[in-house]
């Protein structure tokens, strides 16, 4: 039992979510690989659920995930940096984790745009 | 200053399970948590138990967390907490009593690395070990580690993993690996090259936020993980 949860810095909160999307990842190349399995029923089966995918609420789906391939890359980065021992200091590997942020952030924005416009 | 202290208590002799308990106190200026504690000690309930001893951060006994983080009861100020503080036991060590923890967990895995010089042939008869400032300027921040269990204990990968060897274990072998008189640098890169060891780091910074002492073991492990990685090539 504890009172009061371990407090979480900015290390913990980058794990966490290096942890969820990753497993967010691993789900979707399962439904990915589902997906396009559909190829080898023929064009009609393909082509119906090539047109729910591509529905509104997918889009915003995708964008969804172009937000968590973005996060896991660039806090893979951090990582790989960490590890080479470049940002290791505590006071580093915070700025790199927020610098990383805002360049995911301005990225997802552009996504967006591209997306839909 | 009036602080109101909770405190998570354990007595396993009789209580099935942990409680807290509220103590209001009146601190002085000046008062650390331990300050706080040994009041509540001393005048208010004598079966309150933690351990302590050098008082001034270097024996390292009072670790324990305070207000979720892993801290030195004797190094920190009360004016940096809020008047409403909870302080509990180090996490996924056995329980004792109260704020005392059992600490083999953390020995063992010490011992268990080598702690000591190792040296391949005879020392020399005629003179020290040398080594060159430069070579000693290496092992700053390695060999200051006061073994509280603060990092350990604030370690998500040890929670998940008893096992796990944890950061003061690699920030020891590190302190051997980097150093230029020892000899057993290879048979250490191989106790942590295993599933227990380096790997499990998931560099998630806690230890270093918790070191009473400032010292880095995140920057410990990637340098043995370099050192293991590079000795395959
Ligand atoms: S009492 Fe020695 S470190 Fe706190």
């Amino acid at each position: 039992m504890v009172i009061r949860h371990y407090r979480w810095h900015t290390g913990t909160w980058a794990w966490i979510l290096h942890r969820l999307s990753g497993m967010a990842l691993i789900s979707y190349l399962v439904l990915h690989t589902w997906v396009i399995h559909h190829i080898q029923r023929g064009p009609e089966e393909f082509d119906a659920l090539m047109e729910f995918v591509t529905s509104p609420l997918f889009k915003f789906g995708e964008l969804g995930l172009f937000g968590v391939i973005l996060y896991h890359t660039l806090n893979g980065i951090r990582i790989v940096l960490v590890d080479l021992g470049w940002t290791v200091e505590l006071k580093a590997q915070k700025i790199t984790f927020w610098a990383l942020v805002a360049i995911g952030i301005i990225a997802l924005g552009l996504g967006a745009y591209g997306f839909f416009h | 200053m009036k602080y109101t202290v909770t405190i998570l208590r354990f007595n396993p002799e009789q209580d099935e399970k942990p409680h807290q308990e509220r103590y209001s106190i009146e601190a002085q200026e000046g008062w650390t948590v331990l300050d706080a504690l040994n009041e509540i000690k001393w005048y208010r309930d004598g079966s309150l138990s933690y351990r302590r001893s050098c008082r001034h951060g270097i024996c390292g006994s009072c670790a324990m967390t305070i207000d979720g983080v892993n801290r030195l009861a004797c190094e920190t100020q009360l004016a940096t907490l809020k008047s409403e503080f909870v302080v509990e036991p180090l996490r996924h060590l056995r329980v004792i009593k109260d704020l005392i923890v059992d600490m083999e967990p953390i020995y063992t895995k010490l011992l268990e690395i080598k702690p000591y010089f190792i040296e391949k042939g005879p020392p020399p008869s005629d003179h020290e070990r040398l080594q060159s400032p430069e070579e000693n300027k290496k092992l700053d921040g390695l060999y200051e580690c006061i073994i509280c269990g603060s990092c350990t204990s604030s370690c998500p990968s040890f929670w998940a993993d008893g096992e796990y060897l944890g950061p003061h274990a690699f920030l020891k072998v590190n302190r051997f690996v980097a150093d230029s008189r020892d000899e057993g640098k290879a048979e250490r890169l191989k106790l942590v090259d295993n599933r227990h060891g380096l790997w499990r780091c998931h560099t998630i910074f806690n230890c270093v936020e918790a070191c009473p002492k400032s010292l880095n073991p995140t920057k410990a492990i990637s340098a043995l993980k370099r050192a293991l990685v590079g000795g395959q090539f």
